[in-house]
């Protein structure tokens, strides 16, 4: 079936089955491989898009769902300015060593400041529950997060 | 060979379900993890999905005249956070569902239609006799959740409908809720508890117990809560209330949590409640 999106700002149509899980129509359809696969289940935000400007498990996501919606995946996020202020924070501070879970805790990290610009280390830690690292230690992520909220991600 | 439908409207999702039985898919976060199978490997469906997340006529949530709170099956949980009627006791208990990315694709819908004793909405939907409506081409229906759901993964559901809304009756309760899980977000219950009551006048006009994760469905007894309601709240005898509860959690043991651990907490935290609930009088 012959399904419809907008994908980093241009419009874009694959012709796949509609269960097939965004995540695999990313990186198999369109070549975007900055979008990772950790659990395949859920569980770990590493396939983290933002679909209207939510950010959502792409791994779960049929793409049916996705049809005439907006993604924006870590290839697109890089182009704006919010992108530049998170991914210093996260350099700065060591919120990155493997690298693996950095595109979904990027993505994960707008998406908290968006909504709360200025969150206790508390907050910051709840809305960051979805997204596993097994480098970190997540302290340096958080301190990430604090850090790039100190400079504003002005949107 | 099985079909995929996605339909452009809900009649049109009717006429289909009328004549194939299928998959009801909303957010998939349940279903697309029941199917998965590796990466790059489509998701394996053994009849039809018919796919009614993004349908938006069923994207809403409005109050009635007599204050019920009306949702469009396909909201989101991260819609039903955002909005200003929604009750509080809903919000306490979604908000500890899943993560924040979970909660911008799930609905309450695919919570009720997976029928797991660990689904957390179901808690507060039984305690609170909510409602839901299902539509076929032959017509509507309106059952409480606690009759659509008849066992783990059993609901009942006829092949040619679909819940398009669910209802949540007006209240006048207070509350005390607590979740168990392995961590403190993104776990799945091992059990949870919700005290439902309402005092007037130092006596106990209204009394619920739902116990979530602790047997086949949510766990609700109203020839129990019959006997304390009109009883003076000094009088609430919390001992008794747990010997009343005692034999009807009955847990099982899973990968998550074993069963002597599941009845002491359960019955921990109605302990807990009952004393908070008494002591909470005098305010
Ligand atoms: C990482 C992770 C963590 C989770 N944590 C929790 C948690 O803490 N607590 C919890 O309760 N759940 C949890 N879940 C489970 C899941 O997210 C919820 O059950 C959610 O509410 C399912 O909604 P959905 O829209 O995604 O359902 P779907 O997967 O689309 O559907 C689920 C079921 O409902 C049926 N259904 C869907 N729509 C309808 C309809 N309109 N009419 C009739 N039947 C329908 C489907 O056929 C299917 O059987 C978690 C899941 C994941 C992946
Ligand atoms: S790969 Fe999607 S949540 Fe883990
Ligand atoms: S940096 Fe390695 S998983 Fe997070």
């Amino acid at each position: 079936m012959k399904i419809n999106f907008k994908l980093n700002g241009s419009n874009v149509t694959v012709d796949v089955v509609p269960s097939k899980r965004l995540l695999d129509v990313l990186r198999e359809d369109l070549h975007l491989t900055g979008t990772k696969e950790g659990c395949g289940e859920g569980e770990c935000g590493a396939c983290t898009v933002l679909v209207d400007n939510r950010p959502i498990n792409s791994c779960i996501a049929p793409i049916a769902n996705i049809a005439n919606k907006e993604v924006i995946t870590i290839e697109g996020f890089r182009e704006t300015k919010a992108y530049r202020v998170i991914a210093d924070a996260f350099a700065d501070m060591g919120g990155s060593q493997c690298g693996f879970c950095t595109p979904g805790m990027i993505l994960a990290t707008y998406a908290v400041l968006r909504d709360n610009p200025h969150p206790t280390e508390e907050e910051a830690r709840i809305a960051l529950s979805g997204n596993l690292c097994r480098c970190t230690g997540y302290q340096a992520i958080v301190n990430a997060v604090l850090k790039a909220s100190e400079k504003g991600i002005k949107l | 060979m099985i079909n995929h439908y996605v339909p452009t409207s809900l009649n049109d999702a009717l006429k289909y379900l009328s004549t194939h039985d299928c998959y009801i898919m909303s957010g998939g976060t349940d279903l697309m993890v029941q199917k998965h199978v590796s990466s790059l490997v489509l998701p394996r469906f053994d009849k039809d999905v018919l796919y009614v997340g993004e349908l938006k006529e069923l994207q809403y949530i409005k109050e009635d005249k007599d204050g019920n709170i009306l949702i469009g099956a396909e909201t989101k949980y991260a819609d039903l956070l955002l909005s200003p009627i929604v009750p509080e006791i809903y919000k306490t208990v979604i908000k500890e569902i899943a993560s924040p990315n979970i909660r911008n694709m799930a609905t309450m819908v695919g919570n009720i239609g997976n029928a797991s004793p660990a689904g957390d909405s179901l808690v507060p939907l039984i305690l609170n006799d909510a409602e839901v409506v299902l539509k076929s081409v032959n017509g509507e229906r309106v059952l409480k959740v606690s009759e659509y759901i008849l066992g783990v993964k059993k609901t009942a559901r006829k092949n040619d409908e679909i819940i398009v809304e669910i209802r949540l009756l007006k209240q006048n309760l207070r509350y005390l809720y607590r979740k168990v899980g392995a961590r403190k977000a993104e776990s799945i219950t091992k059990v949870s508890c919700l005290v439902g009551y309402q005092i007037k006048e130092k006596k106990l006009i209204d009394f619920r117990v739902a116990f979530g994760s602790v047997g086949v469905t949510i766990i609700r007894n109203l020839e129990i809560e019959n006997k304390y309601k009109n009883i003076e709240v000094k009088d609430l005898d919390v001992d008794r209330v747990i010997s009343d509860y005692y034999q009807l959690v009955t847990p099982i043991d899973d990968q998550r949590s074993n069963k002597e651990y599941r009845h002491k907490v359960a019955m921990n935290l109605l302990r807990k409640f009952l004393l908070e609930l008494k002591g909470g009088i005098d305010e």
